[in-house]
């Protein structure tokens, strides 16, 4: 069965590789004499891309609408939605803990944002075990920090203020 | 030569060496076996490991874990019927069936040795045929590596999965990522839209950890920890060991499967999947007993393990010649050539012997020691049903992080991972194969240049890229390789349609 997302992706993609295509127009004529110049590569990838895509789009339409007219008109049951929701649920706060240790790292340093991150990430996951829940964040951030920042030395952030007086206790 | 190899020997047995090989062999076998780890993404988390650690030191690791991850996809295969690796399905077939009927410790043990002899027989191969093809690639000018890069890229229809259209649209959009940043002839900008962040394009290290491993976690976030729950009896190897006479009774299957392991391997798009299946088949038709074959069949498992792992040497091999990547695996084994300041090809035999000579020595090694490592973590990995895959899953998220940031210790290439890894997280929800735009990011900067070099030096003239012999052939292949499969299953691209 056709899903609505792959129509709406599919017609991102269209709008995204056309408008690099209309962008790349502008690297026309960049280059020596005798070259193809700096637009020719990224004209013919995003030129094939965007035909593409809009291949995919039109099949995608033809498909949906075919099987529009042949559907039996059975609506998904209510299990069905309710686990679908709680799938996406699941991504978007697994997505949203990563972007939030990215952009708090630096901040609040390496080791309290790494623990914030383990534990809410396990949380989000579902994780109910209370030994996962509390030994995990510790026990993965100490052999982080012992291998990465001691073993290795990657210069891992070690936060502003206050934070970088705490992380320098570790690294 | 033999000093080279003498040398290789002497570095690659140092302690440390050793240490990152049985250290990669047993992260490769971990990798391989548990489900939601390919062995890409195995080699992906090792590759931030491996800024602080010499050249060698750093491929001992990675040739390990790329072994080792080829193995370990059949121990939950035989033991659990789980399939760690798309590889080891045939395997999940005649393995888990010989255990159920109580024979476990056999299949296990045909699956070990059959599986080294296979990579030992493909790194001989590779050693034999990598410098004979790195010293003819020696010749090529710019129209030759334009030519073999379209190669490269023409397998894309070998890799789409069903979906050609979904397959070049991927490739495609590699090779315009490869475009983002500062142009290598001109010097002027692409893409980065007067930011700081894309001057420098889209690193293929970061890219490559957002939309293989990061995309990866999310997607095995939606779906439940599968639970390792064996229904076999498995007391131990030493309950039935095999005789000499269960090999060699197969010699002639044995070296079929290892030759065809090791050519298919070769072939770019080619790999370790696509050579166990044709290794199955052949041993399937040539049995004589034909009534085996899905129930527990000794042939079967023994064709597909060795020529699996006899396409690890097949995909070195051109890696190392002519640096092109055969899939995901090989092209981290890029990325990591790239961390450490090389471009793998005929130029890096003829200028860094050492490097290619040490490769071919740890991979040896790598598969001597995946012996006793095998062996060894079999008792480990039936207590994976323990492992809390929540934590474990945090763990891996962190390592992304960590390889992604410690490449030029840049909060910047963070948001870029983010990014990757919620577009392969979307590409693999829509079936939109993501081998080929690694392909396409890998190979698109050398197409471009090559091709543009190609035209300065015939001032334009696009009749250079066929009117010299090696390119005119390597573009035919390309042609060939396109079409064979859209004339061969002419419903591929509705395939494409329907996925």
């Amino acid at each position: 069965m056709m899903k609505k997302g792959e129509i709406v992706l599919s017609a991102v993609c269209l709008a995204f590789f056309s408008f690099m295509f209309y962008e790349a127009l502008e690297l026309r004529g960049v280059g020596r004499f005798g070259e193809v110049g700096s637009g020719f590569w990224p004209l013919l990838s995003l030129g094939v891309t965007t035909i593409l895509s809009l291949i995919w789009l039109i099949t995608n339409l033809r498909q949906y609408s075919r099987e529009k007219g042949n559907a039996a008109g059975e609506p998904p049951a209510p299990e069905a939605i309710v686990e679908a929701w709680r799938r996406r649920r699941k991504i978007a706060l697994c997505s949203v803990c990563l972007l939030a240790y990215i952009i708090l790292t630096p901040w609040i340093g390496f080791i309290l944002s790494t623990i914030l991150f383990i534990l809410s990430f396990v949380l989000a996951l579902e994780e109910k075990r209370k030994w996962v829940l509390i030994i995990s964040p510790l026990l993965i951030t100490a052999v982080i920090i012992v291998v990465f920042a001691k073993f290795i030395t990657i210069p891992l952030p070690r936060g502003a203020g206050v934070f970088a007086e705490f992380s320098r206790f570790f690294y | 030569m033999f000093e080279l190899y003498w040398n290789a020997f002497a570095t690659v047995l140092l302690p440390q060496n050793i240490l990152a090989i049985c250290l990669g062999g047993l992260w490769g076998l971990l990798a391989g076996a548990l489900p939601g780890i390919s062995t890409s993404m195995g080699i992906v988390l090792l590759l931030s490991f491996t800024y602080s650690l010499s050249p060698i030191t750093a491929f001992c690791l990675l040739c390990a874990a790329y072994c080792g991850g080829i193995t370990g996809g059949s121990i939950t295969s035989i033991l659990f019927g789980i399939p760690g690796e798309p590889s080891a399905i045939p395997t999940t077939i005649e393995g888990y069936a010989l255990a159920k009927q109580g024979r476990a410790a056999y299949a296990l043990w045909l699956f070990i040795i059959c599986s080294i002899g296979g990579g030992i027989f493909s790194v001989f191969v590779m050693m034999a045929a990598t410098p004979v093809m790195a010293n003819f690639a020696l010749r090529f000018g710019p129209p030759e590596f334009f030519a073999l890069v379209v190669l490269g890229l023409s397998v894309v229809s070998g890799l789409s999965g069903g979906s050609v259209v979904k397959g070049f649209l991927a490739c495609f959009f590699g090779l315009f990522l490869a475009t983002v940043g500062t142009d290598g002839i001109t010097g002027g900008e692409r893409f980065t839209f007067g930011t700081t962040i894309l001057l420098g394009g889209i690193n293929f290290v970061t890219a490559m950890v957002g939309l293989l491993a990061v995309s990866e976690i999310l997607a095995e976030a939606e779906e439940p920890f599968q639970e390792y729950k064996s229904s076999v009896r498995y007391k131990g190897l030493r309950d039935e060991l095999p005789k000499l006479r269960d090999y060699t009774k197969h010699w002639f299957l044995l070296i079929r499967s290892a030759v065809l392991g090791t050519i298919v391997g070769s072939l770019p798009g080619g790999g370790a999947t696509i050579a166990s299946f044709l290794a199955y088949g052949d041993a399937s038709r040539s049995t004589k007993h034909p009534e085996t074959i899905g129930h527990g069949s000794e042939e079967g498992l023994m064709a597909a393990e060795t020529a699996n792992n006899a396409a690890t040497g097949g995909s070195m091999t051109i890696l190392l010649a002519l640096g092109l990547p055969g899939g995901n695996a090989t092209a981290m084994l890029i990325a990591a050539f790239m961390i450490h300041g090389m471009q793998p090809g005929p130029m890096l035999y003829a200028s860094r012997p050492d490097i290619i000579y040490g490769i071919f020595v740890a991979m040896l090694m790598s598969n001597v020691f995946l012996l006793g490592l095998t062996i060894m973590s079999i008792n480990l990995f039936l207590q994976l049903n323990r492992v809390p895959y929540t934590a474990f899953s945090a763990a891996i998220m962190i390592l992304c992080v960590i390889g992604a940031f410690g490449l030029n210790n840049s909060m910047d290439d963070l948001y870029i991972m983010f990014a990757f890894g919620i577009i392969g997280y979307v590409m693999r929800k829509y079936k939109i194969p993501i081998a080929p735009a690694v392909l396409g990011l890998v190979l698109g900067d050398l197409a471009e240049l090559s091709l543009r070099r190609s035209l300065l030096l015939s001032l334009g003239d696009p009749m250079i890229l066929i009117s010299r012999p090696i390119s005119l052939i390597l573009l035919l292949g390309a042609l060939v390789s396109v079409l064979w499969p859209l004339f061969k299953k002419p419903k591929m691209l509705e395939g494409s349609e329907n996925a």
